[in-house]
């Protein structure tokens, strides 16, 4: 990265709540899954859109996934707008769940299901014209830069739990390369559907999943009115879906993350991780630091996971008591992707 | 900027051509296509409106491609073309399996392909309405190579494994310009250092009854019998819209210093890559093109070009009456000093091969790595009658042979999501 890139504010959305705050709370308690009662999850109720920012339309045809996404990104529509940046200069890169379609088209099902001999007419008669533009994820990522006039570069991410990270990395070299002054990053948990528990069943244990969004706003300045910024100071990313590699690729992956700053782990105050990776363990069963997570107040939150973590250590850093320091994220998915993200708290002073 | 050159050094594809990107090449040259008749599996004939695509044709697989796993391996359509493109493009570049172990995968996979009968299995029992609920006792039952079993990043997963790439593995998600972003953020991740080699692409198939459905109740996907299977008309007065296509595609880039330790030949160099937005709408492309004119300007100004040393434009060219119309608007806009958009040679490929949808921007960055390496630009077929406001070269007709040191690649998303590539001739002394 050619200059600093500062986090200047973030919005949540999971079962905790909407604020970061919520997430400091009681640990909650997941809930039986709707349409399966043996398994339990952190479902949320679908969120209404801000009708000044976007067509009534899209709140009636965009997946609830979709939706959370969108929720997040306007409650960051403000601080972008103060910015007062040309629409050419704001990057937006997204980390969105496919669509487990045709599920907004229940309407079909049923009609096909009465009257199978019928199945194209049924099919044509009873799909949303819009349908497409539903089972295109990327749709949402128009209706950001449409509402927040993003005209400048993009990138779309649909990977697991690891899509944040692409996204925000993505983010970082677009500002970073003065292609950009700011970026938003945007994402979503997929919805709680069949899909999530039938994909792959053979990776390691199922967890408990939970429904959220999270968005970040990313800029070349601080925010002015912040006395503490947090700052990215390094990321990196490997894979392996081989057991015998993964900790050899996560600890390259973590030493690069902290190169960029020439730090060993013993300079960074928190390490944000999944307490019940035992490959994250390992890596880290030499080191002081004890992993700590927000899943257990929100579930297993997908590609929005990483980011989650992100505002919750903005929160951090912008409470008055709060002292500078580094903030190691590590993600290690299920399927063997590897990711990595430095975040460094600094007082406003030091960029005067 | 990096000083690290990155060059393209394998290439493999799989089309309605073939499985062979020698004979994609060698058909497009030709002035061939290869849409035909089409319809959904369980469709009767006649009886969907949308009747001509360019599907892949297993009867063309060859002899050495039978035994690939991918034909085995419960996958969906799209990730098993995907999987065959990229062991071709790492046959192609002649890269062993030790020097792939640092490498990046990135590739856009498109659309899952849902399978009508999955859904069906949410019928209630007592005759109430369908539910997620109902289909979990049968999930036995659930198709292994349909989408509720297979996530999105499947197909870079199954790549990286099969090769031992431990590098970033990254599922792209961007719609149309989804390949082309793959191949452009591999180029970047490159050029920062992050990797030395890179294997980028995409595959899709969207040629299933409910895919293709939605597209034609868009609005999108041409339901003309005019012409026949000549339907795919880039810039024609009587285009009507997409034609599918499907198959993947994908490249090697590796940094020129890496290649040449190799002993590698590239077949064309990568110089830079722009993306944007619309923010227009999401069903439509800014008439103007603005957000295609900010691409390109982006992947010219990314490679350090002036427009006046583009010599080729590999067109987004849908066929479709708004993308052709902005298109050209757009390159008006980026070329309008000295008038150099007279200049260019505009290709669009998809009149040969349909469109790709997620992963249409792979192999027409290969065409396009082939036209700088060859000089030798493809045609864009059954263009006849050039609509008014599309009043550039489009090579109509036929293949032309003129000299092509630099061009772009456009890839533009549904949603107004853009990408352009900016390749150039490989040269041993840099540009």
């Amino acid at each position: 990265m050619n200059r600093a890139i500062y986090i200047n504010d973030a919005a949540i959305l999971n079962a905790a709540g909407s604020e970061c705050a919520d997430l400091l709370g009681a640990p909650l308690n997941a809930q039986p899954l709707a349409f399966d009662a043996r398994r339990q999850a952190f479902a949320l109720p679908t969120p209404r859109l801000p009708g000044d920012l976007f067509d009534r339309k899209i709140q009636r045809s965009v997946e609830p996934q979709g939706l959370r996404l969108l929720h997040c990104a306007a409650r960051l529509a403000p601080a972008l707008a103060a910015l007062d940046l040309p629409p050419a200069r704001i990057a937006l890169t997204a980390a969105i769940p496919e669509v487990d379609a045709p599920s907004p088209c229940w309407d079909a099902v049923q009609a096909i299901i009465e009257q199978p001999h019928k199945q194209l007419a049924q099919l044509l008669a009873n799909t949303p014209p819009l349908h497409a533009l539903t089972l295109l994820n990327s749709s949402v990522m128009a209706y950001v830069a449409e509402a927040l006039n993003c005209h400048g570069p993009m990138g779309g991410f649909c990977s697991q739990d690891n899509a944040g990270l692409d996204a925000l990395i993505e983010a970082c070299q677009q500002i970073g390369e003065q292609n950009a002054e700011a970026a938003l990053v945007v994402s979503s948990s997929p919805n709680l559907t069949p899909a999530l528990y039938l994909r792959e069943p053979g990776l390691a244990s199922e967890p408990v999943f939970g429904e959220g969004a999270a968005a970040l706003l990313l800029s070349s300045t601080p925010s002015q009115d912040a006395t503490q910024t947090l700052r990215i100071a390094g990321f990196a990313r490997g894979y392996s879906a081989d057991p015998q590699r993964a900790e050899a690729v996560g600890r390259r992956v973590i030493d690069q993350a902290l190169s960029r700053e020439k730090l060993c782990l013993g300079d960074v105050g928190r390490i944000v991780g999944n307490p019940d990776d035992p490959q994250l363990n390992e890596l880290f069963a030499a080191s002081s630091q004890a992993l700590g997570s927000t899943r257990g107040m929100t579930g297993e939150l997908g590609a929005s996971g990483l980011l989650t973590e992100v505002a919750l250590s903005l929160h951090h850093a912008r409470q008055s008591a709060a002292t500078p320091g580094y903030t190691l994220l590590v993600s290690h998915t299920r399927a063997g992707h590897w990711g990595a993200l430095l975040l460094a708290s600094e007082t406003m002073e030091k960029h005067a | 900027m990096s000083e690290t050159r990155i060059v393209i050094t394998g290439l493999g594809a799989v089309t309605g051509f073939g499985f062979e990107w020698q004979t994609l090449w060698e058909k497009m040259l030709g002035a061939e296509h290869c849409v035909r008749p089409w319809q959904p599996d369980d469709v009767p004939d006649g009886a969907f409106a949308v009747r001509y695509a360019a599907p892949v044709d297993m009867s063309l697989l060859p002899e050495k491609l039978q035994g690939h796993p991918a034909w085995t391996t419960p996958l969906e359509k799209r990730s098993r073309f995907g999987w065959v493109a990229a062991t071709q493009a790492v046959a192609d570049s002649g890269l062993a399996l030790e020097q792939l172990r640092g490498a990046a995968v990135l590739c856009a996979s498109g659309a899952p392909q849902h399978m009508l009968a999955d859904m069906l299995l949410t019928e209630a029992p007592d005759g109430s309405a369908p539910g997620w609920q109902h289909l979990m006792p049968r999930c036995a039952d659930v198709s292994a190579e349909g989408s509720l079993c297979q996530s999105n990043d499947r197909l870079a997963r199954v790549i990286a494994d099969d090769l031992g790439c431990e590098g970033p593995v990254i599922n792209i998600s961007s719609a149309c310009a989804g390949a082309s972003q793959a191949i452009g953020n591999a180029f970047q991740m490159i050029r920062r250092g992050e990797v030395k080699v890179a294997l980028a692409g995409g595959a899709d198939s969207v040629l299933n009854l409910d895919t293709m459905a939605a597209l034609y109740l868009l609005g999108a996907a041409s339901g003309e019998q005019r012409w026949g299977a000549d339907l795919c008309r880039p810039f024609d007065r009587d285009r009507s819209g997409l034609i599918a296509g499907e198959g993947g595609g994908f490249v090697v880039l590796e940094s020129l210093e890496h290649a040449l330790a190799r002993g590698a030949t590239p077949y064309a160099e990568v110089l830079g890559f722009g993306s944007s937005l619309d923010a227009y709408k999401v069903t439509a492309p800014q008439p103007q093109g603005r957000g295609a004119a900010l691409a390109m300007q982006a992947a010219l100004d990314d490679a350090g070009l002036r427009a006046q040393q583009i010599d080729l434009i590999n067109a987004h060219g849908t066929s479709t009456p708004l993308n052709d119309v902005a298109e050209t608007l757009a390159i008006k806009q980026v070329f309008a000093e000295h008038k150099h958009y007279r200049a260019l040679a505009v290709s669009a490929n998809k009149s040969q091969f349909g469109h790709l949808i997620a992963a249409a921007g792979a192999p027409e960055c290969i065409v396009t790595a082939l036209a700088c390496l060859n000089d030798l630009v493809t045609p864009t077929v059954n263009l006849h009658d050039a609509d008014e406001q599309c009043d550039l070269d489009y090579c109509a007709g036929e293949a032309v042979s003129r000299r092509v040191d630099y061009a772009l690649s456009n890839s533009f998303g549904f949603g107004g999501l853009n990408t352009s590539l900016a390749l150039g001739k490989y040269r041993e002394h840099g540009q």
